[in-house]
């Protein structure tokens, strides 16, 4: 059956809910779903972190080698983020080259890690202009229940915090813990019937016209957003956005990063 | 690539001469393409775009078609010699990312019902590029649907705001994109319903509203000057 | 000059009641839906400058075949929407399977939309008022211009097929169909691409009665 057809009357029920401040799982408008992360289940990468919002599962890992730094920034480590949507995880999900949702996802991630400066990108160099650490960021999305972004955001830190730099398979010393300099927390938010909720589940992914990530630095900067859907928010929508989501960055920080 | 100039902003103005809250000059002529349904080009600062709007127009493959209304494709794609190191033709995670987000901004103006089963193709070509090729894009896109006659709530109008040397500017050129400190591009439908909000760099809440508040002025000039582009079309010559 | 011009989202009134065509309610106001030019006439209608043609029931269009089946013919309408005619729709009888010997693709008839259902499934007759085109030429262009063509109480139109001695059957949805003398033709084909090029303009009228005595003169 498709997905993106949700029922009208389904439709309806979960809008007048949103005006009674309702929501179909029975959580308030700022409340995440369950939220567990384990890192390290992945012995063979550097770094991995498995994360669970709800049923949402995404799992990733970091795997870390020497390589040749970009021209234009030789004293530099380099971050590739890549995601795949693998058709494990949804029925709706293709195998083949990612498509403009797994694209997004993993731009999305990648510009939180990169913009925060999480990962000290000068510390990654171990010979200027010819050899540097390059760090990839895989984001393998295994359950899709909604709020993808989140969840992979938050696994790709966690992975980071887990991961190590494998000196010793290069002959370079002991193996060192990878340097994390920040912690960015991506928070995404969906408007429904002119309410705006946290941790959007599938289905409310489905009837939402809009949503807003933002990812937030440890000092409650703002290091990353994008909005996606077609809908439109208003500017009093957005600084409430920013002010939820916030928040629940902080909140979900220190419980699980720090 | 250049190195970066020691400083981005000198004596109060910007490395182009302008002011923290000025657009680049801007130039918008619509009905340029003879065979495409609607087009538009337009240029901001260097930056040169052509958007083209094709139907509506039959769904193929068909299995892509929506009983009730409309699709909108979007896509966005720059010219191998639209910057200075020659770009590999053909979409790349940029493009696709870019082309998303841009459809994202212009189709919730697209009253769709108004075409079941049928598609809506719009296509962006950037022939130079400066920094803000995605909402000059947006911007050429909004005035050619319009051209071409699409049903629509409203034009779509889009710009960008950076923080060069820790202050927020209007319209970053590419210097001022590839050493600044932040960039946030947004699309907006007048008055206040935004159809675009991307944002990467570092910006504290309080820089953020203040970004956010010129850019919608920034948008509110563009979006006179994309209607003013309009009404010449059939305006100043019908006397 | 009189004319308003509308584009998208332009507040046109506060009173809903005189939503027409061309326009969108929203919070208890009218706002223009396509860029055009403003009628206040009756309601407030916005009358589009450009776009394709969406077909109604009731109006007659010039068509070419694009496909034949066992019991239809696929029809070209100059819209987004191919239109279909049943073998029951044509004038003559036909048996079913022998839709081909009538009509082949390619061939180009006038006939009446009689259905457009919500699905923009489009249905043809040419039972009253349809027809073969057989010889002379057909013109296309935009079925926004199609006014500028008929004129105000048919003055343009008239014009054209007495001044040509040419027989003219205008589409609504774009096509026009020109039967005459070939220099004649030729100087109607000509007057209807000034008349796309300047439809938007005032006093078009006198330019065009102008234009064809011209042509004539440099005819002879």
């Amino acid at each position: 059956m498709n997905e993106s057809i949700v029922a009208e009357i389904r439709k309806d029920y979960m809008y007048d809910l949103a005006k009674k401040g309702e929501r179909v799982d029975g959580r308030a408008f700022d409340q995440y779903r369950d939220i567990s992360i384990e890192p390290g289940i992945v012995s063979r990468a550097e770094g991995s972190a498995r994360v669970q919002i709800g049923n949402t599962q995404v799992l990733v890992g970091v795997k870390i080698q020497p390589g040749e730094p970009f021209p234009d920034t030789p004293n530099e480590g380099v971050i590739i983020t890549n995601a795949e949507l693998v058709p494990l995880a949804s029925p709706t999900f293709e195998a083949g080259p990612p498509k403009e949702d797994a694209i997004e996802l993993a731009r999305v991630v990648d510009r939180g890690i990169r913009e925060s400066g999480a990962l000290d990108l000068a510390k990654l160099c171990i010979e200027e202009g010819a050899k540097v650490w390059m760090v990839f960021i895989d984001v393998h999305v295994l359950d899709h229940d909604g709020n993808l972004i989140d969840a992979a955001a938050l696994g790709a830190i966690a992975a980071l915090l887990n991961a190590k730099l494998p000196n010793e398979r290069y002959e370079m010393g002991k193996d060192a813990q990878l340097p994390v300099a920040d912690l960015p927390v991506a928070i995404t938010v969906a408007e429904i019937g002119g309410k705006l909720l946290l941790d959007p589940s599938l289905e409310e992914e489905q009837i939402t016209p809009a949503k807003l990530t933002i990812i937030f630095n440890k000092d409650g900067s703002i290091s990353g957003m994008q909005k996606s859907g077609t809908g439109m928010l208003t500017s009093e929508q957005i600084y409430q956005a920013i002010e939820m989501a916030s928040k629940k960055a902080k909140e979900i920080r220190k419980k699980f990063l720090e | 690539m250049k190195d970066k100039p020691e400083k981005l902003i000198v004596k109060g103005k910007r490395l182009d001469g302008r002011k923290m809250d000025e657009l680049r000059p801007i130039k918008i002529e619509v009905g340029v393409l003879k065979r495409a349904d609607g087009s538009c080009y337009m240029e901001l600062g260097e930056n040169k775009v052509m958007a083209a709007v094709y139907g509506p127009r039959e769904v193929h493959p068909r299995h892509l078609q929506e009983a009730t209304k409309a699709i909108i494709r979007y896509r966005y794609n720059m010219a191998s010699f639209s910057v200075e190191e020659r770009k590999r033709p053909g979409p790349d995670r940029r493009s696709v990312e870019i082309s998303k987000v841009s459809r994202d901004a212009i189709e919730p103006v697209i009253i769709k019902e108004c075409f079941p089963k049928a598609a809506v193709d719009i296509f962006v070509e950037v022939l130079q590029a400066d920094a803000g090729t995605r909402t000059a894009g947006i911007n050429a896109a909004s005035v050619a649907l319009a051209d071409a006659g699409i049903p629509m709530k409203g034009l779509v109008s889009s710009c960008a705001v950076g923080k060069i040397d820790g202050q927020i500017v209007l319209d970053p050129m590419k210097e001022e994109d590839n050493y600044g400190e932040a960039d946030m591009p947004i699309a907006m439908v007048m008055p206040d319903k935004i159809t675009l909000l991307q944002m990467d760099g570092c910006f504290t809440q309080d820089e953020f509203k203040q970004a956010f508040e010129l850019a919608k002025k920034g948008c509110e000039q563009i979006y006179e000057m994309q209607r003013q582009a309009l009404i010449e079309k059939y305006g100043v010559e019908g006397k | 000059m009189g004319r308003e011009l509308a584009i998208p989202g332009d507040l046109l009134s506060g009173d809903v009641r005189l939503a027409g065509e061309g326009t969108y309610i929203e919070g208890g106001k009218v706002y223009a839906s396509v860029y055009g030019v403003v009628d206040r006439r009756e309601k407030i209608i916005v009358v589009p400058l450009t776009g394709k043609y969406m077909p109604r029931s009731g109006d007659v269009v010039i068509g070419k075949i694009t496909d034949v089946s066992f019991s239809s013919w696929t029809v070209d309408i100059n819209s987004p929407y191919e239109a279909r005619l049943h073998i029951s729709e044509h004038p003559e009888r036909i048996k079913p399977g022998d839709a081909n010997q009538h009509l082949k693709i390619g061939d180009l008839i006038i006939a009446k939309v009689i259905d457009v259902d919500v699905t923009m499934r489009v249905d043809l007759t040419m039972r009253d008022s349809g027809e073969v085109i057989r010889s002379g030429r057909v013109v296309e262009m935009s079925h926004t211009k199609i006014p500028r063509v008929i004129g105000r109480g048919g003055s343009m139109i008239n014009l054209l097929k007495r001044e040509t001695n040419c027989d003219i059957f205008v589409g609504q949805n774009g096509r026009i169909w020109i039967s005459g003398r070939g220099d004649m033709a030729n100087i109607v084909a000509e007057g209807l691409l000034k008349i796309e090029q300047e439809a938007h303009t005032l006093g078009l009228t006198d330019r065009i009665k102008e234009f064809v005595e011209n042509a004539k003169r440099s005819e002879k």
